[in-house]
């Protein structure tokens, strides 16, 4: 695993508060329920610092922030670099 | 009668100007599209083509569905052009659970009998399965860059009393309220609001974050710019909730002078930017930033000033409106006839409470509450408040605000039932409480949301105010709820707050015991149950606000033992 999905993990974890939660990159977050669409804008931020990338979020929908996996994806996929 | 400069909606576009800029579209410091009145008019043709090999015609209902921008705009128009009538719903974004966009759209579709439904080409295909259209025919909008356009269409005859558009109610339950607007009412309306804000085309820029299915983002920021002839910047609201700061950077590089903001805004700019960053902008272009659609509060307007009095920002720029879709838009607007900005006052809370009653007292006095106008009424508008009983109330009681205006909607299209009960004898019942005194309208919160403690009424946002003004408290994130008690026949408060940090949890039995000191300190009524949450946990609506029915589910959801039988 890469040290970014590792810090996207690390969100992640902060922001279910579900102490002792195990995810991976692959942990589905928003189809099980995990993570509520409010979190996304802060998963959004993070997944912005991490990447260094503009990310329009007006182009996401909840299935692109499903997995730690799928956030990088469509960071790529929608991204813009940032000056 | 008002008799308005154009006789159509499409009349006062076709009048503008062809080189002036029209809609800049922002979508970052890097990207930003402008189209000109000529490139608009031309690419709304485009738009207004393919409806028509599509076989959409005059009176034709035309759902809307594309994201924030351009294309979106000259498909509305295009749309009318073809006198059709368009509607805008929201958009899908990743903070609105696929279930129940899918609901809403199949809801709108079949109660305005759309003939059209168009989309962009990165509409969610997982969104529309499972959505019956009935006899919508599914359409994608035109690219940008499709040529055309410069031929005339066919007049399709839209007269002043045709339908212009549609424009659905704001609200959990406003997709069941189509407000359907004749060119003629929106022109009268368009006629007093330029006036009361004395718009200048040649000076006048306009700011939005505000979703077009609303009708401040609709209205004020893109109906209004069009018969006006202004230039209006925009952004998407979900690039705004992520970087709050760039209506800031917009102001700055555009010289913006008018905005129409949600009270939250007034907060969250200032909150969400950083404070090294406070004098790094130029505000003192805005001549208007306009408090609508919640419930004013000077303390969120008070905050913002304060934050961004450095970068130029003028105190009389800040002011209030009051208004709906039913109403096309404005009711009120503070700053008329020059006043510096809208009313504060201060009144006794035991009588407000008790009777209704609005007993100015000094401010800071004990147990005192305060209220901030939305201002003086437009011409043509009259408001009426009106007692539970039905009864018309003079000045200084508060009760249901009751509206009769030239530009008042006919009834919530194909809803008789729901027409009914909002429209009696002429007058719009508007659902929202409040009282008029010298002039001034003050709106005070919503019918429904009243609590009746023991026979004493409370507003449920007077008590989030008091525990929102504990430190612990993150500002705008709580609700009080009247839960009923059998044992003692009438309701109990229940407040859920959110915390500021996850860590304060720690100290809940201290912060709720000053909550509690602190309600009854300024309300005279004790909190039966206070719910401490962590950040986040309190559910908003698409506009920002906290969403008071969405929160009350989901507390008695975890809190079964709150549900009893009334």
């Amino acid at each position: 695993m890469t040290p970014e999905a590792q810090q996207m993990i690390d969100q992640v974890v902060k922001l279910v508060r579900k102490p002792g939660l195990q995810i991976d990159e692959n942990t589905p977050l928003v189809s099980s329920g995990l993570i509520d669409s409010m979190a996304l804008v802060d998963l959004l931020l993070k997944l912005e610092d991490i990447t260094h990338l503009r990310i329009p979020a007006g182009k996401v929908q909840p299935k692109d922030m499903n997995t730690v996996a799928l956030m990088f994806a469509t960071a790529q996929r929608v991204g813009k670099p940032r000056k | 009668m008002v008799t308005t400069k154009y006789r159509t909606l499409i009349d006062a576009l076709l009048s503008a100007p062809a080189e002036r800029p029209f809609v800049t579209a922002w979508i970052d410091e890097d990207e930003q599209e402008t189209a000109t009145f000529g490139e608009f008019r031309r690419r709304a043709r485009v738009q207004a083509l393919l409806l028509k090999e599509s076989g959409v015609s005059v009176g034709d209902r035309v759902v809307l569905i594309m994201p924030q921008g351009i294309p979106l705009m000259t498909t509305f128009v295009g749309a009318m052009l073809l006198g059709a009538v368009p509607a805008i719903l929201a958009y899908p974004n990743f903070k609105v659970e696929p279930s129940k966009y899918r609901f809403g759209l199949a809801g709108v579709t079949a109660n305005l009998q759309a003939k059209a439904v168009v989309i962009d080409n990165e509409f969610p295909d997982d969104l529309l399965e499972h959505v019956t259209l009935g006899d919508a025919r599914l359409i994608r909008a035109a690219e940008a860059g499709v040529a055309g356009g410069e031929a005339e269409l066919p007049n399709p005859g839209n007269e002043p009393d045709s339908l212009a558009f549609i424009q659905h109610s704001a609200g959990t339950t406003g997709l069941q309220k189509g407000v359907a607007l004749t060119h003629a009412a929106v022109l009268r309306h368009l006629e007093h609001l330029s006036a009361v804000l004395k718009i200048d085309e040649m000076r006048d820029i306009v700011y939005s974050w505000l979703p077009l299915y609303h009708d401040m983002g609709l209205i004020a920021c893109f109906i209004l710019p069009m018969v006006c002839h202004l230039h209006v910047v925009m952004q998407s609201p979900l690039d705004w909730v992520m970087h709050p700061d760039t209506m800031l950077q917009i102001f700055t590089d555009y010289k913006c002078t008018l905005a129409w903001l949600p009270n939250f805004t007034y907060q969250f700019v200032p909150r969400r930017t950083p404070r090294e960053r406070w004098g790094n902008y130029d505000m003192s272009s805005a001549r208007a930033l306009i408090n609508c659609s919640e419930p004013v509060r000077a303390s969120s307007m008070n905050e913002f000033y304060g934050a961004f009095a450095l970068c130029g920002l003028k105190r009389s720029a800040l002011q209030s409106s009051y208004a709906m879709a039913e109403n096309v838009f404005a009711v009120t607007q503070s700053g008329i006839g020059g006043k510096f900005g809208p009313e504060v006052i201060w009144a006794d809370g035991q009588r407000f409470r008790a009777e209704h009653f609005i007993e100015t007292v000094l401010e800071g006095s004990p147990g005192a509450v305060s209220f901030t106008s939305s201002g003086q009424l437009l011409p043509n508008n009259r408001v009426q408040i009106v007692s539970d009983s039905g009864e018309i109330l003079q000045s200084g009681y508060a009760g249901e605000i009751a509206i009769k205006s030239d530009s008042l909607f006919q009834g919530y299209y194909n809803r008789p039932d729901l027409t009914e009960k909002a429209i009696r004898d002429g007058w719009y019942y508007s659902g929202d409480l409040g009282f008029y005194l010298d002039g001034e309208l003050y709106v005070v919160g919503r019918k429904k949301d009243l609590l009746i403690i023991g026979g004493e009424n409370i507003y449920p946002q007077d008590i989030e105010e008091v525990v929102c003004s504990h430190p612990a408290i993150h500002d705008g994130r709580a609700i009080a709820l009247g839960v009923f008690n059998p044992d003692l026949g009438t309701e109990d408060i229940v407040v859920v707050a959110e915390v500021e940090k996850e860590e304060l949890l720690q100290q809940a039995d201290d912060i709720e015991r000053e909550i509690r000191g602190n309600v009854v300190a300024n309300m005279g009524v004790a909190v039966r149950t206070i719910f401490l949450k962590p950040p986040k946990w309190i559910v908003k609506s698409t506009a920002g606000k906290a969403a008071r029915s969405t929160t009350c589910q989901k507390l008695l959801a975890e809190h079964p033992e709150l549900a009893v039988e009334s």
